[in-house]
């Protein structure tokens, strides 16, 4: 009997440790914002624009903007067409602009796209699992890479359109100049 | 004349497009999927959601309903587009069978246990109701006094 006791002690210490452990983890893996000079968040995700998939690795020596939205997100309508004219604009300078679509449904997405003229590269983050890992809370959100994959610049929350000097200052930074 | 009968003609053809893609006997309903699926962006069933991501998913079940789609295949598309976290429930397969087993082991080893306390705490209780037992001289005194009563 007494062997019974101290086992069912022994069960629940362990249940209790148990959870505990699992709070500890949450807490620690809480998301936290990319910071300023810290790698951006690596990801390679299927295209909507084409086939195959897209690594940001392998954009790795070229300026990257990379541009969270959703076929449903009205500001996004809004901010389509501008950034698909500043993805000309830099090209030269060797810029590239990536589509990061947030739980959409990849029709939609793909309606969108024609619907609004975007020819730059664009993935699907259906899970939002990436877009976690850069702690994008809402969209439109538009973050800059250098051209050693480092996150730089202040990323601009919300629409382009009405940031329009916070986005160019980070397109340089990105350029690094 | 001509112009008139064939804006009539295009304008019967625009609704008789969707109505023959319509399904005849559709295999499940939005309203019996609504409670399944998960509105990715509020974090709850879609028909508790009124937000842009679940209206749009909503309308991307109704269009497969209208295709004739089975919900299995309808919840395979969703969970093809935006990974199994779609899912209210998780799958009935894999690893993922263990959010199914665990609260079921949960509750019979509580039940275990419980049965377990009960009859422990019943063999506990034996010899103290033995203590509480009269003497047989009060027993006896007792019943004369009943007996005496009656």
């Amino acid at each position: 009997m007494r062997t019974l006791k101290v086992t069912g002690q022994v069960v629940a210490l362990a249940a209790v440790a148990g959870l505990l452990g699992l709070l500890v983890w949450r807490l620690t893996h809480q998301p936290k914002s990319p910071k300023i000079g810290a790698p951006a968040p690596g990801f390679s995700l299927r295209r909507l624009d084409t086939t195959g998939t897209l690594s940001l690795a392998s954009l790795r020596g070229k300026p990257v903007v990379l541009n969270f939205w959703a076929s449903w997100c009205v500001p996004c309508k809004g901010e389509a067409k501008m950034l698909e004219a500043a993805s000309h604009r830099y090209r030269s300078s060797g810029v590239v602009f990536v589509g990061v679509d947030w739980h959409d449904v990849k029709s939609d997405a793909r309606r969108f796209l024609e619907a609004h003229g975007v020819t730059y590269p664009t993935v699907l983050d259906g899970s939002g699992s990436v877009t976690d890992r850069y702690n994008v809370p809402a969209v439109p959100e538009t973050f800059f890479v250098d051209r050693s994959g480092r996150l730089v610049g202040e990323h601009v929350v919300g629409t382009v359109v009405n940031q329009k000097e916070k986005f160019r200052s980070g397109v340089q930074a990105a350029l690094g100049s | 004349m001509i112009v008139r009968l064939a804006a009539i003609c295009t304008a019967a053809l625009a609704l008789a497009g969707p109505a023959a893609a319509a399904c005849a006997k559709p295999h499940t309903s939005l309203a019996a999927m609504e409670g399944k699926i998960m509105c990715p962006t509020c974090h709850t069933t879609l028909d508790q959601s009124d937000s842009a991501a679940a209206l749009r998913i909503e309308h991307f079940i109704q269009l497969r309903i209208d295709q004739c789609a089975t919900e299995a295949q309808i919840e395979a598309d969703l969970v093809d587009n935006f990974g199994a976290g779609i899912l209210a429930a998780p799958p009935r397969k894999g690893f993922d069978l263990l959010a199914w087993w665990l609260p079921i082991g949960g509750i019979v080893l509580g039940a275990l246990l419980l049965a377990l306390g009960v009859w422990r705490w019943s063999r506990v209780r034996g010899p103290d109701e033995a203590a509480e037992r009269l003497d047989p001289d009060t027993e006896q005194r007792l019943d004369e006094l009943l007996a005496r009563l009656d």
